[in-house]
């Protein structure tokens, strides 16, 4: 109704920060039940009019409708939109216009509820490590997650261990491999892997390198798909090899090391350190306004393809950031057994020399006044 | 909107009127210069919100431009305001004076907050267009031939017959008073609007050509058939005049008199300091005015002016609430208790509030010479029955006699007069108004129209308007084919469906 919902000033107090206008707030869970029953009402009326008892009789009857005699007007005198309204029965004998046939999502030939979770029902109770092996193939999508849910109804956001749960995958893996991954299992692919890999991370490791015998340079090639990290709160991922569009994108405080991405990586993200150990597409950083990103800029170009509305780019100054970055690289050599987290620890005076600290100007400002205000609570 | 957090930084605050103690000794109107600061922060309370409630089917009838020209006055852009306002309305003067603000009911601000001061901002964009020269008579470009007779020029009369003039076609008015205007002239006092404001906009319709002609009264004076063959089209703009008459004991007695006559008599005399044949004079009497409407804060505020001795207002129903009830949200029009001008100088003058609510009359008591010497009256109860009506009940031993020499009858209006009916033969519905469905406004008659209160039963002056609007609409596309002219709820460039 208002239409101020960007301008914080709502003045029935729905969609606003603003404490006092939030006060005005008078809205009761009875007046949704209100507002569904009249829309149930209108929609009854509106059916018996038209002669139907269902939705399902409805769908597809678009002999029912009418023209809007207002829109009556000499500029659409040649227009006959008729064929937009035509059902699809009319097209092909047979079909159904609405659900005739329950989905079948067909959970129970997940890889998780064929094989992780067996094999992981003791560490549950007893928290006993467990390493688990299987081959990973496209058709195994969301892997990781249902266990994680195991692993959440029992110990919440804190998770197990970490590495508790280590589970081995060799193939390709399908979309949104541990997306939501709890804290206390590690997925370790070697392979490839679709789009959304680690989306809503939640405290997990995820660890993907290509196949020991492949021949192909690994940072020239695309490892992992699009939008990996969507979302994600808590957690590591290394990935040996180069992410496709909208990396760690809305990243909020997963840590991350990946040997280069495409396009609009980092956009919107609020928390977290993502290192990059190659190049970026265009419009980096788009939006974001937390979190930092480090890009080994070896050809010193990366500032035409970042996005500098909201970010500073920087160098690495303090031995503790320098120690922060360091460790999560000799992680991603460990892990990955990668060449180019062991190059730039080689040399580490040239990559901090060639290393661009990506910095959101907000989230410097208030790192800078929690110092502050930690310096002067101490004293 | 002004300003986006405005409606956060500024409280409402109306135009003051003048001091009630001043004001109740001349007939002068009650309301104060305002000041352009004031305007301003009243204008950047407005939300411009997505849905202006405002112009909804709840807020303005003639689609007011609400929100955009807040924004302008806000912004200082007066003369673009006026613009903006004489769009959907041909007399912002009489509506920013007289009009209940059915808007204000509806301002989404009113869902938490006091509303905008939308009346008091019409108001004053159009005193300053005044004021600054900027409204001047234009004439039509061209002429279409076509003539139209309008009969009553009252808001609706007037508005129809500017919207047709600028359409080109001859218009004529016809006016029984001696002066145009109808109820913005001798029913509505001159401190709530200066006789002044419609005397200028007549004025200024006369230098575009509109004809008006006053004392004479169609279907008395002037054979209406005549008219019919005479002009291409007429409309009946005759408004709603029957009063409610109260049938009781007594109803004769000298000193009862409908509101009407005593107002209309009252503004005769104040503008034509001589005419005092038909004056109904309250001074030193004790005064009471039975119903509770405009038209008795009216009789209220007249009576004061005259210096009657008490004053007491009857009302049947009981005192509404001070905030909205249940089953009167927002964006309704708030049934809510008010306190208007009238009552203000009463309770200035004499130290309370004059209404009385839950009271019935019975008999008019006479003086033992045929004059009125009281009222003997009883208290009612009333009480929600099953089926959500109300019934009414008289409390017993509730008895009372009031003192009074004058009472004054203000209880609305039953509809038209009839005389017309007759000679033109065409059809009235159950309520004995003309019959003639509301975007048409065709009668039964061919050519003829009907409009206004004499139409739809009293109702607001912005209704009028409305209905104006849309019968000079209406007539242009009987005499046309089509038309350009706007009118409320509907499309420019569109004929009629």
């Amino acid at each position: 109704m208002m239409r101020k919902c960007h301008l914080n000033t709502c003045p029935v107090g729905i969609a606003t920060q603003d404490p006092v206008l939030r006060k005005k707030f008078q809205g009761k869970p009875e007046h949704v039940v209100n507002y569904l029953f009249m829309v149930a009402e209108d929609t009854r009326q509106i059916m018996a009019k038209l002669g139907f008892r269902t939705i399902d009789e409805m769908v597809g009857r678009s002999d029912v409708l009418q023209t809007d005699a207002a829109i009556k007007h000499w500029k659409s005198d040649g227009l006959d939109l008729t064929p937009i309204l035509k059902p699809a029965t009319k097209m092909h004998d047979g079909v159904e216009t609405h659900c005739t046939i329950p989905q079948d999502h067909g959970l129970e030939h997940a890889l998780d509820n064929t094989v992780l979770l067996p094999q992981a029902l003791e560490t549950l109770e007893t928290k006993q490590p467990v390493v688990i092996e299987s081959s990973i193939v496209n058709i195994n999508r969301t892997v990781g997650t249902i266990l994680s849910h195991e692993v959440a109804k029992r110990y919440g956001q804190a998770g197990l261990p970490d590495d508790t749960i280590h589970i081995r995958l060799n193939g390709s893996a399908g979309q949104s491999l541990g997306a939501w991954l709890a804290r206390g299992i590690t997925i370790e692919l070697e392979g490839d892997a679709n789009d959304y890999v680690g989306k809503g991370l939640s405290g997990g490791r995820i660890v993907i390198y290509p196949p020991k015998v492949s021949s192909f340079v690994a940072e020239e090639n695309i490892l992992v798909g699009n939008v990996c990290l969507y979302g994600a709160t808590m957690g590591e991922a290394f990935f040996r090899g180069r992410a496709a569009e909208r990396f760690s994108v809305r990243n909020s405080g997963a840590n991350t090391v990946i040997e280069g991405v495409g396009d609009h990586g980092c956009e919107y993200m609020t928390g977290g350190r993502v290192v990059i150990l190659g190049d970026t597409g265009r419009n980096f950083a788009a939006g974001m306004s937390g979190g930092i990103a480090y890009v080994w800029d070896k050809r010193g170009d990366f500032n035409l393809r970042c996005n500098l509305g909201t970010v500073e780019l920087e160098r690495i100054e303090t031995e503790a950031e320098q120690e922060e970055v360091k460790t999560l690289i000799q992680k991603h050599a460990q892990f990955t057994g990668s060449p180019v987290a062991e190059a730039a620890l080689d040399d580490w005076d040239t990559f901090l020399k060639e290393c661009v600290k990506v910095m959101p100007t907000d989230y410097k400002r208030v790192l800078a006044e929690l110092a502050e205000a930690k310096v002067a609570a101490m004293a | 909107m002004g300003k986006p957090t405005g409606f956060k930084e500024f409280d409402r605050k109306k135009v003051p009127w003048r001091l009630p103690v001043v004001r109740i000794n001349d007939y002068e109107e009650i309301y104060t210069e305002p000041k352009e600061e004031l305007l301003r922060q009243q204008g950047a309370r407005c939300m411009d919100c997505g849905v202006p409630f405002c112009q909804s089917s709840s807020g303005c009838p003639i689609d007011n431009l609400i929100p955009e020209w807040n924004d302008l006055v806000y912004h200082g852009r007066w003369k673009d305001a006026i613009e903006r306002l004489h769009k959907t309305n041909n007399f912002p003067e009489f509506t920013g004076r007289t009009c209940p603000a059915p808007c204000e009911g509806a301002c989404v601000l009113g869902i938490t907050d006091p509303p905008v001061t939308i009346k008091n901002i019409e108001n004053a964009i159009v005193d300053r267009a005044w004021a600054e020269g900027w409204i001047e008579p234009k004439s039509p470009e061209s002429r279409t031939g076509k003539s139209v007779a309008i009969i009553g020029s009252g808001p609706c009369g007037l508005s129809a017959a500017d919207q047709l003039n600028q359409a080109g076609h001859q218009v004529t008015v016809f006016e029984r008073a001696n002066r145009i205007g109808g109820l913005l002239m001798y029913g509505i006092p001159n401190m709530k609007l200066d006789k002044m404001q419609v005397q200028r906009r007549v004025d200024k319709m006369t230098a575009e050509g509109v004809t008006f002609k006053t004392g004479v009264n169609v279907g008395i004076d002037v054979d209406p058939k005549e008219l019919m063959n005479q002009f291409d089209a007429v409309l009946l703009a005759a408004g709603a005049t029957k009063p409610r008459d109260l049938p009781i004991p007594g109803r004769n007695l000298n000193g009862v008199h409908f509101a009407m006559e005593f107002l209309t008599a009252n503004t005769k005399r104040v503008l034509d300091k001589h005419d005092t044949s038909l004056f109904i004079n309250a001074e030193g009497k004790d005064v009471i005015v039975i119903g509770g409407g405009d038209t008795g804060t009216d009789c209220i505020g007249t009576s004061i002016r005259h210096g009657c001795k008490s004053l007491v207002n009857f009302e049947l129903l009981p005192q509404p609430p001070e905030m909205r009830a249940a089953d009167n949200p927002w964006p309704e029009w708030p049934r809510t208790f008010r306190t208007d001008y009238g009552h203000e100088e009463a309770a200035a003058k004499f130290g309370k509030d004059p209404r009385t609510y839950c009271i019935l009359s019975k008999e008019f008591l006479d003086d033992g010479k045929g004059n009125v010497s009281g009222i003997r009256t009883v208290g009612v109860e009333w009480t929600k029955k099953e089926d959500g009506g109300w019934k009414m009940d008289e409390i017993a031993g509730s008895e009372k006699v009031w003192s009074a020499q004058r009472v004054f009858l203000a209880m609305g209006f039953l509809g038209p007069e009839q005389y017309l009916v007759e000679s033109l033969g065409f059809e009235t519905d159950a309520r004995t108004n003309f019959k003639a469905e509301h975007g048409r406004f065709a009668t039964t008659v061919e050519g003829l129209f009907a409009a206004g209160d004499c139409r739809r039963g009293q109702s607001l002056v912005v209704w009028a308007i409305n209905e104006g609007r849309g019968a000079a609409r209406a007539i242009d596309i009987y005499l046309q084919g089509s038309s350009l002219l706007p009118a409320p709820g509907t499309t420019l460039g569109t004929t009629m469906a």
